[in-house]
């Protein structure tokens, strides 16, 4: 797939101000370098991970130039830039319902899991992203990062791997995984450990009935599939062609905000949407 | 069965009446002769005789295809095309966007066919492999929306009817004792997608559509009045097995490519269809207004067609196609005063239902104001008549009607009033007058209800004057039905000379379809051979099945995504070009055989409406113009023949010949055929 460009594209970095410039840099230019820096910082709160070398805070901009886009990257922005911390929100007034983030995630993750088997095969039940279409209105059903409270639920895991009997979904910590496919404290599905949807299907069903619907299963092996955001550089959101539609959103969440099922999200848009009351 | 890339070399035969199954597994040398979609449904309605003129259309015998192609499924612009004998008793070929297409695909099937006649209603549901005939006695006699949303939540995968599994024990005691107690296990894991009928299609009003995401109809020429009539409601389906190409990195390729490029069209990405309402009226003088009496308004400050106007008035969103980048439908809110209209979800109007509803139907003008006066209302006013055009269109969809013949119908029965050559007691009591939505939804529930004075109207525009002409004793009623080759004429006059010309609307294999020819550029040069391939590269947009609008971002790269698609490395675009020539010979037997045609010209060719060249433009930038010049004879008598020629058909009946059959490999089924009008 085609990389978009978007507007909501972090700005490319500059080369680096000459230190003897006298006067720094402006304001201006500050911003447009920290971006995406100013984000790390923001999340650098929420879930104690630092994606960026330590920038000065947004207020009291500094000489000191700040902040590479990438982690680890030298220079211009060479690679993707690997994100932790962040969340996939999808605007129902701006998705079309044309698939691409679904063609996209499937090829991605069928040449990962089944590269013999899709090597001339399109199959959208590979991913990780599911498209519902209810006639007038498009749903995205992707994982939200859900998180149980200690003192609500006992646990502070996601819901799935909460009730995984095997221990299969993990969390990828920054450093391990594999670069643009899982970790940066992403999940991930351990498809060694995973006993697959005919023997076991309580993640699966703990969203559904809960939560949200996060979860699949793919068509050969049937082992689980959930979002693990590309390890921080999301196929899906690549793909987008709709400015805004999917927005790679500096803030995981951690509650129980999508607790329902895709039909009555649908439900709910419609009313929002049509001020139409429908049963689904 | 042939080892297929990009088709699955698989249809399902579908017998109502004996309630089985038949897989169909095509040859691949048929498949390279016709491709998939429209072109393979014709074939089959040769091989399986449905073209025998003793075939009843809406009898068990007729066949009702659902067909796509080999890019269908993860390609770009899907569509899925009906292929059935109409009511009417010519050919019926009807495409439709929507994502029920690519389910097609994925579940693995190029197609399904029904024949045969349920005896109580009911719908197809296909998951993968299994396709089972199901009960629909529940949505039976509901609109399209409504039917459709409850047959897609019935067709469900296993895994979403399972037994819940998680237990208390799985948990964490504190989460166990707040868990809430729904515990219902799945939802739905991906919604099926339908195609469905509303009322107007259950009651076989001849021209009923297939309808799909409430919006999109295989809008032309009536298939849902065959499914009507096999008492079938729905076809669900789901897939699961992906598509299969020959080479997957240049399919997938081309496909980012024509998406790329759809991406940078602000055209349809602004508005849609509703982007050309204000050229089409105001320069073009080619918009449908009050059955056509004028094609555009004095004062241009109507506007409640355009696509500025429409979009701040009522856009909510836009839709996409699977596959899509132009999304060029736009879901509304209606909003207006009246309590009748106001809070329906509908679509845009899009280009077709702004004319053939908005303008023809005469609900743009203030009342009492004729379109030469000058306009008086504020944009409110404006909104109102934009909301009557939206509730008109929502209710076409729901019932499954195409408003393009029903505008027509419609209107002919409004001039008629007009022109007082009926009264009102002819429509027992109801006064069609131009504007008045109140009429025309109670007019739409007698007609998809068949009672009374409906019952005349539901076999549309043009036996609707032939009723009233009788019933009158008045012959010059038939002035009044603008249809072509009996079936109503889509939203572009063919009078100004800047819109299509009558050439079009004479030469395309559909009757009357708006979207098969583009030929009022091709007045010079060769431009019977110009006219032809453009027929011809457009059918084959037809059995890809693709979409039109897109046309420019797939240029260069169509026969490239069928060679990626489907692995036929020898596959030329000549070969394409093929595909439609085979459909335009096909389809034009089949029009005359069925309908026992010994002199065509005279009995189908000339039936167009007397309004192209006895009425000429009253107003407007083309003010005076009639059709062709205003001479029929050279349109029939020069250009036609000429344009027969160029194809390898007779001049003087327009039969293809046994050597034009031969060289396009179709002699096999339609030589006898031809053998008998030659």
């Amino acid at each position: 797939m085609t990389r978009v460009e978007r507007r909501d594209k972090a700005p490319e970095p500059k080369p680096e101000e000459p230190k003897n410039g006298g006067g720094g840099i402006s304001r201006k230019e500050f911003l447009e370098m920290t971006g995406t820096g100013i984000a790390g910082l923001v999340i650098g709160g929420v879930v104690g991970r630092e994606v960026f070398p330590k920038a000065a805070p947004v207020a009291e901009p500094v000489a000191e130039p700040a902040a590479e886009p990438a982690a680890g990257a030298e220079g211009a922005a060479a690679g993707p830039a690997y994100m932790a911390g962040f969340t996939i929100v999808f605007d129902p007034y701006q998705c079309t319902g044309c698939m691409r983030c679904a063609v996209a995630c499937a090829e991605k993750y069928s040449a990962e899991v089944a590269p013999e088997e899709t090597a001339d095969l399109i199959n959208l039940e590979f991913a990780r992203i599911r498209p519902m279409r209810f006639q007038y209105v498009d749903v995205i059903n992707i994982c939200h990062d859900c998180k149980l409270f200690p003192w609500a639920e006992g646990s502070e895991q996601a819901p799935c791997q909460e009730v995984c009997p095997e221990d299969a979904i993990l969390t990828v910590p920054e450093g391990e995984g594999k670069a643009g496919y899982y970790g940066m404290g992403y999940k991930y599905v351990d498809r060694e450990k995973c006993l697959g949807e005919d023997k076991c299907w309580r993640c699966a069903e703990i969203c559904e009935d809960q939560f949200g619907s996060g979860i699949s299963f793919d068509p050969i092996e049937k082992k689980a599939q959930v979002c693990g955001r590309c390890g921080g550089d999301p196929e899906c959101v690549k793909a987008c062609p709709e400015p805004m539609a999917l927005t790679w959103m500096p803030a995981m969440r951690n509650g129980r905000f999508h607790a329902f099922q895709p039909t009555g999200y649908a439900e709910l848009l419609y009313r929002k949407m049509f001020n139409q009351r429908r049963t689904l | 069965m042939a080892d297929l890339k990009g088709m699955t070399g698989k249809i399902a035969r579908v017998d109502l009446t004996s309630g089985t199954v038949t897989v169909i597994e095509p040859e691949e040398s048929i498949y390279r002769k016709y491709l998939g979609g429209s072109a393979l449904g014709v074939y089959f309605l040769f091989k399986e005789g449905i073209v025998d003129p003793k075939v009843d259309p809406l009898g068990p015998d007729n066949m009702l295809q659902f067909m796509i192609g080999p890019t269908n499924g993860a390609g770009p612009n899907n569509r899925s095309v009906t292929v059935t004998k109409a009511a009417y008793n010519f050919i019926s070929i009807a495409t439709s966007g929507g994502q029920a297409s690519a389910e097609l695909k994925y579940a693995g099937w190029d197609g399904v066919q029904v024949v045969g006649k349920a005896a109580k209603p009911v719908y197809i549901a296909i998951i993968d492999d299994k396709v089972e005939i199901r009960d629909a006695g529940h949505v039976w006699g509901k609109g399209a929306e409504e039917a459709e949303m409850v047959l897609k939540a019935e067709v469900t995968a296993d895994l979403e009817t399972r037994e819940a599994m998680v237990r208390d024990a799985d948990l964490t005691a504190e989460w166990a004792a707040i868990r809430p107690p729904k515990r219902k296990g799945f939802g739905a894991k991906r919604l099926a997608q339908a195609w469905v009928i509303g009322q107007g299609g259950e009651n076989q009003v001849w021209y009923a559509n297939v309808m799909t995401e409430a919006g999109r109809a295989h809008g032309r020429h009536g298939p849902g009045a065959v499914m009507g009539s096999k008492n079938l409601k729905a076809i669900v389906v789901r897939g699961t097995k992906g598509h299969r190409v020959a080479d997957k990195k240049t399919f997938l390729e081309i496909t980012d490519a024509i998406q790329m490029s759809e991406r940078g069209d602000a055209f349809w990405r602004e508005y849609g269809t509703a982007g050309i309402g204000a050229s089409s009226a105001y320069v073009e003088d080619a918009f449908p207004i009050r059955n056509w009496q004028w094609c555009s308004w004095s004062d241009p400050n109507v506007r409640g067609m355009t696509g500025p106007f429409m979009y701040a008035a009522s856009f909510v969103r836009k839709q996409a196609c699977p596959g899509c980048v132009l999304h060029c439908l736009y879901p509304v809110e209606i909003t207006s005063e009246d309590e009748m209209m106001n809070g329906h979800a509908s679509d845009m109007p899009d280009w077709e239902a702004m004319g053939m509803i908005g303008g023809n139907l005469g609900y743009f003008e203030m009342e009492g104001a004729s379109p030469e006066d000058t306009f008086t209302g504020t944009y409110a006013d404006q909104a109102e008549h934009l909301a009557k055009l939206q509730f008109t269109t929502y209710l076409h969809d729901d019932y499954g009607l195409d408003y393009i013949e029903g505008g027509n119908n419609l209107a002919l029965v409004m001039e008629l009033r007009q022109r007082d050559l009926i009264s009102v007691d002819d429509l027992d009591g109801i006064d069609l007058k131009w504007g008045d939505v109140h009429a025309v939804d109670e007019m739409l529930k007698k007609i998809i209800a068949r009672e009374g004075v409906g019952d005349k109207l539901a076999n549309g525009t043009y036996e609707t004057a032939k009723y009233f002409a009788d019933l009158k004793g008045n012959p010059d009623i038939m002035k009044y039905s603008m249809t072509a080759h009996r079936y109503g004429q889509p939203a572009h006059d063919v009078r100004s000379p800047a819109d299509k010309n009558a050439m079009e609307y004479v030469t395309v294999h559909r009757p009357c379809e708006h979207t098969g020819g583009g030929t009022a550029g091709f007045v010079a040069g060769d431009w019977a051979s110009a006219i032809a391939g453009q027929n011809n590269k457009v059918s084959t947009g037809d059995s890809m099945v693709a979409c039109i609008f897109p046309g420019g971002h797939w240029a260069g790269k169509t026969v490239d995504i069928v060679k990626a698609a489907t692995g036929w490395s020898d596959f030329s675009e000549q070969d394409l070009f093929d595909i439609g020539a085979r459909t335009y010979a096909l389809t034009r037997l089949f029009d005359i055989h069925t309908q026992q045609l010994s002199d065509p010209k005279e009995q189908w060719d000339k039936q167009v409406p007397q309004r192209w060249f006895n009425d000429p433009l009253p107003n407007g930038a083309h003010k005076g113009a009639v059709a062709y010049e205003g001479n029929p004879d050279k349109l029939f008598n020069e250009a036609l023949p000429a344009y027969w020629k160029e194809r390898g058909w007779t001049e003087d009946k327009g039969i293809p010949t046994l050597e034009t059959l031969k060289a396009l490999g179709i002699d096999d089924i339609a030589g006898d055929i031809a053998q008998q009008y030659l």
